[in-house]
């Protein structure tokens, strides 16, 4: 796997694992905005509540996928070791557990903000023990 | 077009505005220190290290 990723990549894995972290920590961030206006709490004229959260399940969607293959190469390149792997490990357990409430709400709608706010604390963390450090 | 519509489609063109400023600031900052990069830095030094050996060959069996 891990030479297939760096086929793929024509041998910059690392820079296009940075890349794509950082592309997720920059739509996360505009998740944050579009959640409020989602729930009310930020008025923008031009930006009602229900399309703010339609599109924050679209760009959610895509966040999803952008860290799924990054994790993927970050495992199959780098392997699993230190905190990088354990903060990179509970963003896509806690993620996929959040996608899984947005689906099937299980009766844990209400834990819903907590839990973004908990996953993009997370994303920081992971960003920050490897891209943010690469950039530096 | 309905205003849902064309709300939704405003908030994802800034998304993808996003991607694209991300995509370009990260990359300025890799520098020239990508792989490809510095294989063809070390490809044209290969080159000027076996021309100069040529020259000095052909020197030598000149003298």
């Amino acid at each position: 796997m891990g030479d297939l990723v760096e086929d793929l990549t024509r041998g910059n894995a690392t820079e296009v694992k940075v890349l794509l972290a950082s592309v997720a920590l920059a739509l996360a961030l505009y998740q944050l905005t579009v959640i409020a206006v989602a729930y009310g709490k930020l008025r923008l004229g031009f930006l009602d509540p229900e399309p703010a959260s339609t599109a924050h399940r679209a760009v959610g969607d895509t966040i999803a996928l952008l860290l799924v293959c990054t994790g993927v190469m970050c495992v199959s390149v780098y392997g699993f070791e230190g905190a990088h792997a354990v903060a990179g490990t509970a963003l896509l357990a806690l993620l996929a557990f959040k996608i899984s409430v947005v689906r099937r709400d299980f009766g844990l709608g209400r834990f819903l903000p907590a839990l973004g706010i908990s996953v993009f604390v997370l994303l920081c963390v992971t960003w920050a023990t490897s891209a943010g450090s690469f950039l530096a | 077009m309905s205003r849902h519509a064309r709300q939704l489609a405003g908030a994802l063109i800034a998304a993808a505005i996003i991607v694209a400023i991300a995509i370009i600031v990260v990359t300025a900052q890799f520098g020239p220190t990508s792989a490809a990069e510095q294989e063809s830095v070390e490809e044209r030094q290969d080159q000027r290290l076996d021309a100069q050996e040529e020259r000095r060959e052909d020197a030598g069996e000149e003298r």
